[in-house]
Formats: structure tokens, sequence, C-alpha cells
């Protein structure tokens, strides 16, 4: 996931962060998936000029693959390499 | 005081509840939604009693700010709203106390707003029964004292709390046995363009039953936004939403917030706003 996120948008800065745990046993959460929630924040020159809906599009469609297979929600925080310094 | 009190009927304050499911208290002179559950008498003790607790003055003006948050927390808790003359005029709860004192600003005369007792829960999110406990205790604190309850919690005072029912959740079809005529995409595109905000959840308007759903309708409500939600759960009216939802907007997640027609986010794009301040700027238009 680090890396599909890493390589595609030049991220300067990546943090994720699972907190599955904090969803254990939630209706949605299937039985054999563990990894279901994360959250993520993302540094990237790409999202320069992107609204907040693009940008978050941008990072869904790396994790389509997991978002198929059990991973259930994402909170992302996405900034342009300018926005974080403020 | 018992007979004063038998001839009264109280609305429970909070505009979630279900109006239909009374339960009893005391000698059935409150109607009080909410299902039994086990009384907690400790988490009682974690309140300020009424008596205890300091007023707080509330500006005429709806568009004077209120209190510095310190002394007006957008945290879950109990508030007793005096009028001008100093008589208690409305006992309430809430998840964001703050937020609901703003509502009420705008929909009550300002000299029913005069000032505002709270005391707020310890723990940030309290379970719904601790939160009613305290609003009982403070009710019959009051009732005790003065032999009535406040006028805004008498049964059919709508001064307070709004007309019992919300607006209900949108259903797309009449119900999984009927065949569409038109494709679900097409009903999707109408929705979301006949009405300005649509918020599609998880589960009901009144009961999310996902987190962050929760909190999307609580951010809309605090901010007055009249919207209409449809659940993405309901199989039987909703059938197959949830995949062709996700291909319309290219959403993966739930929940999605539509504003005239476009996506505008899911529950992180609409917190940030909030935060921001864009949220109020958006809906002013």
């Amino acid at each position: 996931m680090r890396q599909k996120l890493q390589s595609a948008l030049e991220a300067s800065a990546l943090e994720i962060e699972d907190v599955s745990y904090q969803h254990a046993g939630h209706a949605a959460v299937k039985d054999n998936a563990n990894e279901t929630h994360f959250n993520i924040k993302v540094v990237s020159p790409k999202f320069e000029g992107q609204n907040l809906v693009k940008r978050h599009r941008m990072v869904y469609g790396l994790l389509s693959d997991e978002l198929n297979s059990g991973l259930h929600a994402i909170s992302i925080v996405a900034k342009t390499p300018k926005e974080s310094e403020s | 005081m018992a007979s004063t009190a038998a001839s009264l009927r109280l609305a429970f304050p909070l505009r979630s509840a279900p109006a239909a499911t009374a339960s009893s208290f005391s000698s059935t002179t409150l109607s009080f939604p909410l299902r039994r559950c086990a009384p907690r008498p400790l988490a009682v003790a974690a309140f300020k009693k009424l008596s205890e607790a300091s007023p707080v003055p509330i500006p005429p003006e709806p568009t004077q700010p209120l209190l510095h948050e310190d002394a007006l927390a957008p945290k879950p808790g109990v508030y007793g709203v005096y009028d001008a003359a100093g008589d208690l005029q409305f006992v309430g709860i809430s998840r964001n106390v703050r937020a609901s004192l703003e509502g009420h600003r705008r929909k009550v005369p300002a000299d029913l707003c005069a000032s505002v007792k709270v005391a707020i829960a310890d723990e940030e999110t309290p379970d719904r029964a601790v939160l009613t406990n305290a609003w009982k205790s403070w009710m019959e604190e009051h009732i005790e004292s003065t032999g009535k309850a406040p006028p805004g919690n008498v049964a059919g005072n709508y001064t307070w709390v709004g007309a019992p029912q919300r607006p209900p959740d949108l259903r797309l079809t009449p119900g999984r046995h009927v065949q569409l005529t038109v494709p679900l995409e097409q009903l999707i595109d109408r929705l979301v363009k006949e009405n300005k905000v649509v918020a599609f959840i998880k589960g009901s308007r009144s009961a999310p039953q996902c987190g962050f759903s929760q909190r999307v309708v609580g951010i809309l409500e605090a901010h007055g936004v009249d919207f209409v939600t449809v659940d993405v759960l309901d199989e039987e009216h909703n059938h197959g939403l949830r995949e062709t939802l996700k291909t319309y907007s290219n959403w993966p997640t739930f929940p999605q917030i539509f504003v005239g027609g476009e996506l505008l986010g899911g529950c992180d794009i609409v917190s940030s706003m909030a935060e921001k301040g864009e949220l109020s700027a958006l809906f002013q238009k």
C-alpha cells in the first residue's frame, strides 16, 4: 500500500496508520479481514490544483485492489507541499 | 406536587428520539422514548446538579458569537435555558451542547434565551442512558422546586424542539418486488439533482449505523442544513444502491454527500470543511 502511494503520487510525506482495531467487530468488517480501517496522511505535488474530491479519488483509485479485498474505510488527509507548510 | 406533575406530559428533548415509543418515568408524567435500559446510578453523580451550575449569558442577537468555548463547550451534556426574567424555559441534552444552543438561538425568540446552565459530561462519548439520566435528574430537581416542568419541555410545545418527525429517509424504489422501468443510475441522478443536499449514509438519519455517517449527519444538522438522507443499507427499498452509487460517483466508500448534483465528498472532506468554516459559506448560498 505504502509503495503504491509513494511511487504514484511522488509523495513528499506519507503516514499510514492502521486503526482497524478501533472498528473490530463492527457490522461491515468481514470475519477474515483484519486490515480494514486506515488513516492516511499524504503530501504530494500532484495534488496541486486539484480539489479535495479529486485528491481523494486519486488515493482511492490507487488502492482499488485493496478496497475490493477487505479494506473498508480510509480516512485521508491530502495536501500539497505548499499547504502542508502553512 | 404529584398532582401537578401528573397533569403534564413532557416531550423528550432529543429530536432524534422516535416519538411513538413512550416508557414510563415516575408516575407516567413524561413521555420518554428510550428503549428500557438498565439505569446507571453512578453516572448521574458525574453531572453537576441544576442548582449547582452557574448561568452563562447568551447574547441577544443570533449573529453575535456565543461565549468562548471554555464556558460553552462543543461537547455532550445537559443544559437548561433561562428567559430574560430568569425562569427556566427548556432542559435539553445534546451530543454537542454548543451546537444545540446555536440551533435554539436561530429558532427561538431571543427573550426566551437569555442565559444557559450547562453540565458537560465527564466522558467524551457518554452512553445515551447516562445523558438521559442526567436530563431526568435536572427535570426532577426543577419540578420538585417549582411544581411544574419548563414550558419548552411540555409535549406539543415546538418552540424548542422541532415537530416530532424529521424528514424520512428517501427510498429509491417502492420495494424489491417491483420491476424498475428506469435504471438505478437514472434514479440516483434525478435524486441528487432534485434535492440540493443529499447524504447517502449507512443506516437511517435518526439512527446511523456507521460512525462516519453519524458524524456527517451531526455536522450537517449542526449547520442547520436542509438535507435529505438515503440509507444505502436498506436492501428492501434501495437494493443494489451501494454498488451502483460507487460507480456513479466514482467514490468507493460511504457516506457520500452530494450538493447541487455534485459529489462534495465523504466524511473526511465534510469534517475538514466544517472545521475551516467552508461549509457554512457553501450552504449560505
